[in-house]
């Protein structure tokens, strides 16, 4: 019973995971960049989605706040994620591997600390140095949902629900839209992309678009998931998201998906299962990162083969 | 970069424009007479009329100099014979850093004392005329490349040239320090920068390393002896000695990571792992009544352990390199950074063996003995009290200059060569009969051990060891140290990890933002200058390909041996 009752908490942290995966993946599929900052932008969808709530009047906790807040929180980390590409990627393209990496580096550490500093300072805004309680919406928190035996937290139910409205648009979006197959082309061979017509710099910010919208609905959920949040939350959700973009074959959307649901399920497995789990399931998270990246670099449904200087 | 004055306004404007600026030097020189603000509490106590303080001081001889810039360029336009010298370009440099200067000295004036209102005439009539002097320099004409390193110069002389950097570098460090003054702190920085560019862009900076350069071993023993005379100009305080220790370690633990970085092209981004393994295999074999372990050798031997043991990890993660490379190498080491605090954080008697008391640490690491010497006393050495930090100051600056001799050593050796080779083309370098596989561990096994001994010795300094000190930002630290100074380079290197760890101790002010300015100025700094501070010649132009000119000098190998040659305008363009 535990075992399962692992599996399902592992399914909605791999939900999580998986949604902020998509944005690694995407990017990294088109510009070769470890978007090391993505992390953060996932930090910044949870604050935009606390901002809206917190500017509504009333302290509104019905259901209907979270489409308004999830909207928020999109629209902060998208204009954060577009400003970032334009400002510290865009100038680095052609410039050596470590130049990029270590801007993204940068602007993970600022864009922390400009939330630690800054979120106090809008009138009526608590403090972000702390734990910031996060609203817990009607209907998507509460008691958890027995099922046989099991139980199902409620904000597990939406993280999948999202997950999986998500996947429909990411497929039909990647795959049916001229934008997504835009994409699609650039990522296979940039320079005949252009030659075709395609605006390689708008398909780069839409990439990074994407992945933004992606990672605020998984910022919220998690804000509902751990009920509250803080400037830190991406940095670690952040690397395993990215372990779970490798695993799945980073570059491939679809592997982005089923690596972040592996990564989570084990996650859970070794916390539940493994004797002093909790204390140690970063340690096995980050192991099977190292040993992923050792032995099948190109991860499981990655047909890419990783070659790079 | 920006684009200029075109260049026949610029012809036109030239003589009139000349004398302006000129004029302007002229009157930053006498403003410095004048009182620049109401109040004493501002930088340092500026308030007199025909008084001026130090840092007017400096004003008046940057005015001067700029003067003496215009005049030279109009007496010997050409320089002398063969030999050229950038006037107008050291005069156009000063231009810009004497507007700066003056702007960061009338916003410490205004922040001090609150509000502009604080500023007399003196300080308003100096940054007018810094602001003329600014815009009639970008009227001048900058003459071709100086080339004043191809002046020959008697032995007598770059000795003497090499005294006098240190005596400068001497004071610098001691006035920088000695600075409670955030505002006479950053006009001081600020002014050091503005020289060293002027120094620069004239060519003097040029000859000063070729006529160092001949006299590599006299100029590393000199720098070796102002660094140890440093704690005795203190008089006894140790709370700059606090801070020079803390520096130190950072140094060495960076010159450590230059090697796995700056040459092998490693990037390493859970570095500090190294420098916390020592410090805590250090920490449990100290004897006292925290440590863990029942073993208590002397300290060179626990020394070696701390190396050792680091390098063995060092091997442990270095082991992958042969599969993954880049970016993924750098995720890896990450990993492993995270894996190491969270372990030592877990080592705590309950979710595992008690080896590091979990996240209290090891709160008491005893003080060092050497060969009767107690590090922890103080000592009188020839009336000069030398307190606790300076002993291990001493001790650190001994450990620096090994590390210093280890890595140049290196990098001139065939081993040096081959990591250069892997790091500009793996592939090229294994069919050429590099020992890829090999050398990629031996510099992570060589970079570790060098971090577990500083380890060690931090270990003791600290004299706590926490999990907390050694994260993921302290390693991000550490790369930047190693590639702001610029990668590669022992003096960038040396320089970006003092300014990495002075300006938080003397900017309290903005301990706040700190942490935020620093990412910033990574952003920055990959932006326009991403070879760092001080590049050697082969990176930069590995980061300026289209740069054809830097690239012909290179090729006519007149840069000759200067490896950590100052780098030259490559990235002004």
């Amino acid at each position: 019973m535990i075992v399962v009752q692992a599996l399902v908490d592992g399914l909605s942290l791999g939900a999580l995971y998986a949604l902020i995966a998509v944005g690694y993946t995407v990017v990294y599929g088109i510009i070769q960049l470890i978007n090391f900052a993505h992390g953060e932008i996932f930090m910044i969808g949870a604050f935009g989605a606390m901002t809206v709530w917190l500017l509504v009047p009333g302290q509104q906790l019905a259901w209907w706040m979270l489409p308004i807040m999830l909207v928020g929180g999109m629209v902060s980390s998208v204009a954060i994620a577009l400003v970032m590409e334009r400002v510290a990627y865009r100038p680095l393209r052609n410039s050596p591997r470590l130049a990029p990496l270590i801007t993204a580096i940068g602007v993970s550490v600022f864009l922390q600390e400009f939330v630690r500093l800054f979120y106090v300072r809008i009138p009526g805004f608590p403090d972000a140095k702390a734990n910031v309680p996060f609203p817990a919406i009607q209907g998507v928190t509460g008691t958890a949902i027995r099922v046989g035996g099991l139980d199902i937290d409620r904000p597990t139910i939406f993280t999948l629900v999202a997950l999986i409205v998500c996947t429909v648009f990411l497929y039909f979006f990647v795959n049916k839209s001229r934008t997504g197959r835009a994409m699609q082309a650039t990522s296979q061979d940039p320079d005949t992309a252009r030659l075709m017509g395609i605006n390689v710099d708008r398909i780069i910010m839409i990439a990074f678009a994407v992945g933004a919208v992606l990672a605020a609905v998984a910022g919220t959920a998690q804000g509902l998931m751990n009920t509250n949040i803080n400037f830190k939350m991406g940095f670690i959700a952040g690397l395993k998201a990215f372990s779970a973009a490798v695993l799945g074959g980073i570059g491939n959307i679809w592997g982005a998906l089923v690596g972040g649901l592996v990564i989570g399920v084990l996650e859970s497995l070794a916390t539940q299962v493994l004797p002093h789990g909790s204390a140690w399931k970063d340690v096995w998270a980050f192991v099977v990162l190292i040993l992923i990246l050792v032995f099948r670099p190109q991860g499981l449904l990655g047909a890419r083969v990783v070659d790079r200087a | 970069m920006i684009p200029g004055i075109p260049i026949e306004v610029r012809r036109r404007f030239e003589t009139p424009a000349r004398i302006v600026a000129l004029v302007c030097g002229v009157i930053i020189a006498a403003s410095a007479y004048l009182p620049w603000a109401y109040g004493s509490d501002a930088l340092d106590d500026v308030t007199y009329l025909g008084g001026p303080s130090f840092i007017q001081f400096i004003a008046l001889g940057m005015g001067l100099v700029l003067a003496g810039l215009c005049v030279c360029s109009m007496r010997w336009p050409r320089g002398f014979g063969r030999i050229r010298i950038g006037w107008i370009r050291g005069a156009r440099s000063l231009g810009v850093g004497l507007l700066v200067a003056f702007a960061v000295i009338l916003a410490a004036i205004s922040v001090e004392l609150g509000g502009t209102i604080n500023i007399v005439y003196g300080g308003w009539i100096g940054f007018a005329a810094a602001l003329i002097a600014f815009v009639a320099t970008r009227f001048l004409i900058p003459e071709g490349r100086p080339n004043l390193n191809r002046l020959g110069t008697p032995g007598w002389l770059s000795i003497l040239a090499i005294a006098g950097v240190m005596l400068v570098m001497l004071f610098v460090a001691y006035y920088a320090l000695d600075q409670s003054n955030p505002g006479t702190f950053v006009t001081f920085l600020v002014y050091v920068g503005v020289g060293v560019a002027v120094l620069l862009r004239t060519g003097a900076l040029g000859w000063l390393t070729a006529a160092t350069s001949v006299h590599r071993r006299v100029m590393l023993l000199a720098a070796f002896v102002v660094a140890f005379l440093f704690p005795f100009t203190q008089g006894g305080s140790d709370a700059n000695m606090s801070i020079a220790a803390q520096v130190l370690i950072f140094a060495a633990t960076a010159m450590g990571l230059n090697i796995v970085v700056g040459l092998a092209g490693l990037l390493d981004l859970g570095y500090i792992a190294f420098l916390g393994s020592g410090a805590f295999v250090a920490a449990m074999l100290s004897g006292t009544a925290m440590a863990t372990l029942d073993i208590h050798p002397p300290f060179p031997v626990t020394m070696l352990i701390s190396g050792c043991v680091a390098a063995t990890l060092g091997l442990v993660i270095g082991s992958p390199t042969l599969r993954v490379s880049g970016d993924y190498l750098a995720i890896i080491t990450l990993a492993f950074g995270e894996i190491f605090r969270l372990s030592m954080n877990n080592l705590d008697g309950t979710d595992g063996p008690d080896l590091t008391h979990g996240s209290r640490g090891i709160s008491d690491t005893g003080e060092l003995s050497l060969f009767g010497f107690n590090f922890g006393q103080t000592h009188t050495v020839a009336g000069l009290e030398i307190g606790r930090f300076a002993n291990y100051y001493f001790l650190l600056l001994l450990w620096l200059v090994v590390v210093i001799l280890i890595f140049t050593r290196l990098n001139n050796s065939r081993i040096g060569r081959g990591w250069i080779a892997i790091r500009e083309d793996e592939k090229a370098a294994e069919a050429m009969g590099v020992n890829v596989f090999g050398l990629k561990l031996f510099a992570f096994a060589s970079g570790a051990f060098l971090a577990g001994v500083a380890g060690a010795i931090k270990a003791h300094v600290d004299i706590s060891v926490t999990p907390d000190s050694y994260v993921f930002l302290q390693s991000s630290f550490l790369l930047a140290a190693v590639v702001l100074g610029g990668m590669g380079t022992v003096l960038g290197v040396l320089i970006g990890a003092t300014l990495l760890q002075l300006m938080p101790e003397k900017l309290r002010f903005v301990n706040e933002y700190r942490l935020m300015f620093f990412g910033l100025l990574l952003v920055i700094m990959m932006r326009f200058r991403p070879e760092g501070i001080i590049a050697s010649e082969r990176r930069q132009l590995e980061f300026h390909d289209e740069d054809e000119e830097l690239a012909e000098r290179l090729d006519e190998g007149n840069v000759d041996a200067s490896r950590g040659a100052v780098a030259v305008e490559g990235a002004a363009r």
